[in-house]
């Protein structure tokens, strides 16, 4: 049972590394703490620990709605949409409500009408579904577009009926499903190059397979393929972490041979959110 | 545009998005504004031979830094390498052997501190990634040197007459903190840039955490000149590009290594990346970021002092992808 009251930051927050940074005062950033909290919901819960993350992450949400993901920085970004994927008492409705509203409003920016208009003039008819960027006026790509996929299946979930939530999640799994790499599995969203096939990465393969939850047939089973595959040989915690949630987000109990080292705060909270019977595609889908 | 003229005919439209952001990229970057005409002090250039990545590169390295005559007694140094992939075995990342030569060479020169740190463009790991590519087992202790500038705490900085779109960008303390910037860069073509040497490397300045993994605000705000202003917000550099073993062909992660047994250094990134050009058979003045940071007419031969060996004794020609065969030094 990992400690997490001694990695905490006195914000409340957890830095994303713990070792030399926390000895150099490494800040509180949104991700590690969504992760944190996410862990310590799906095992054992601190309750103090724990109310000190969700104070943290209230300290930082944005008037418009989104939550940044650092203190000093003035936008809101994707880490909205892991903010969205805490548990219902961390986060309150209403807070919950203007996350939702914000991920709404956000898309890759090829997909914005300004693009698509200028592709249109440029006879382009390829289609762009929406999914979601890292950073505002940026291109979608696959670990955000995951979240934001998970996040509005948990508002479903929790809300009832909403087609414009739900055409935003088969957006995103269309997108998703359109970036998978001739491997099989996923890297960041770029999956071919000057007419060569890139190669995927383990943990994006795993974060892909957990937002394509309750999606079958020839594609997904070539990307369980291709995570059981990457699970042969990967040797990283975040990695292992996201292929056996990503695998267990189908069905499918996977282990690794490797006991991988739990380098950062991120790697020890993927690592514990992998063991727990929970995970984050069935909180999402209920 | 010498590099625009080159880079027309890469992709159609549809292929550029099906490549994803840095695709992306290329269809916001039709413009290489130009610099206004002006000159830039003549800076200097080591050109020195290394045979391989063996002990005898700690002196070599140290002798080329010190010929440079920094003053880095009880300054606070950063130096960046370029850290891509999770393997020891390519020439994608820069050689543990040479960042650590460099990271000694400057503690010997008297720095208060040298620290290495790196933000990595695509992989998330960067603990792991250094490690898988031969850091921890090269650097004694290399945690304890070392800081993942994608987590870093950050601030925002301005940008004083952008080049790009970007007005501006955040930042990692650690970097904004240091006395001098060393970008410890890989000699490799470039699949957008045509090339990715010392200035390329500041790219891996930019936040992950913030701007996320590429970080695709850089290519929506044109590669090339995105490159400019990270060049512009940091006067105070050295660079130190690793060619010993670099990359031809499709870089900076798809090429084949290539050996060029050389190693280039000096204080003016733009003067090291230029004769490295050379060195690798490529015309410096069709480099878009090249162009914009110091103009055609202050990338001749001429404009930099060689020191070392001279370029057509160290000239070895990196095969170029079709796309970029355009950029052949004649």
């Amino acid at each position: 049972m990992t400690d997490w009251k001694t990695r905490q930051n006195n914000d409340g927050g957890w830095a994303y590394d713990y070792s030399v940074r926390q000895a150099r005062g490494g800040c509180s950033w949104t991700e590690p703490t969504v992760y944190v909290l996410l862990a310590q919901a799906a095992a054992e819960r601190d309750g103090a620990s724990f109310a000190g993350g969700v104070r943290f992450l209230s300290s930082i949400a944005r008037s418009d709605g989104g939550f940044s993901p650092q203190p000093g920085v003035e936008e809101s970004t994707w880490v909205t949409a892991l903010v969205a994927l805490l548990p219902e008492e961390a986060l309150g409705a209403q807070q919950r409500h203007r996350a939702i509203t914000w991920l709404k409003g956000v898309t890759g920016q090829e997909s914005g009408w300004r693009y698509r208009f200028q592709q249109w003039r440029n006879g382009d008819p390829q289609e762009y579904p929406e999914g979601w960027p890292w950073f505002p006026g940026a291109a979608a790509w696959v670990t955000p577009t995951s979240m934001g996929i998970l996040a509005f299946e948990r508002a479903l979930r929790r809300g009832g009926a909403d087609s414009g939530l739900e055409d935003r999640v088969q957006s995103g799994k269309k997108f998703l499903l359109g970036r998978m790499c001739a491997d099989g599995g996923w890297n960041h969203g770029s999956n071919r190059a000057l007419g060569r096939d890139g190669d995927s990465y383990p943990e994006t393969t795993g974060i892909a397979l957990v937002a394509l939850n309750g999606v079958g047939g020839p594609q997904i089973e070539k990307a369980k393929a291709a995570a059981r595959r990457h699970l042969t040989t990967c040797r990283t915690a975040e990695g292992i972490a996201w292929l056996r949630m990503g695998l267990a987000a189908h069905g499918e109990k996977a282990e690794s041979a490797v006991e991988p080292v739990c380098r950062t705060n991120m790697d020890t909270a993927l690592m514990a959110m992998a063991s727990a019977e929970r995970n984050l595609a069935t909180d999402a889908r209920g | 545009m010498h590099a625009d003229k080159h880079r027309s005919p890469l992709m159609t439209r549809r292929q550029v998005l099906g490549a994803g952001a840095a695709g992306l990229a290329l269809t916001r970057c039709g413009r290489a504004p130009q610099v206004a005409a002006r000159k830039f002090p003549v800076s200097s250039v080591s050109i020195v031979k290394a045979s391989g990545y063996t002990m005898d590169v700690y002196d070599t390295v140290y002798r080329m830094i010190a010929d440079h005559s920094l003053d880095v007694r009880g300054k606070r140094i950063v130096l960046k390498p370029n850290l891509v992939e999770y393997d020891a075995n390519t020439a994608i990342n820069t050689h543990p052997t040479i960042v650590h030569a460099t990271f000694e060479a400057f503690r010997k020169l008297g720095a208060a501190d040298v620290r290495i740190a790196e933000g990595p463009g695509h992989r998330r790991g960067t603990l792991d990634l250094a490690d898988a590519a031969g850091y921890f087992s090269t650097v004694a202790k290399f945690e304890e040197q070392f800081t993942d500038l994608n987590t870093d705490a950050v601030a925002k900085r301005t940008i004083v007459e952008p080049v790009s779109k970007l007005k501006s960008l955040y930042l990692p303390h650690t970097v904004l903190d240091c006395d001098l910037l060393v970008s410890v860069a890989k000699m490799k073509t470039h699949h957008w840039a045509g090339a990715t040497l010392s200035m390329k490397n500041l790219f891996g300045l930019v936040p992950g955490a913030v701007y996320g993994w590429p970080k695709n605000v850089l290519h929506w705000a044109g590669i090339n000149e995105s490159i400019v202003d990270l060049h512009h917000l940091f006067p105070k550099q050295f660079a130190v590009v690793d060619g010993i073993i670099g990359m031809e062909g499709n870089g900076p992660i798809q090429g084949t290594p290539k050996y060029a047994g050389v190693l280039v250094a000096g204080s003016d990134p733009a003067g090291v990346d230029a004769t490295c050009c050379r060195v690798m058979g490529i015309d410096p003045k069709q480099i878009s970021y090249l162009q914009m940071a110091r103009g055609v007419e202050n990338l001749g031969e001429g404009a930099f002092r060689q020191t070392g060996e001279r370029i057509a004794s160290v000239r070895t020609n990196f095969e170029l992808v079709e796309e970029w065969k355009g950029i052949r030094l004649g």
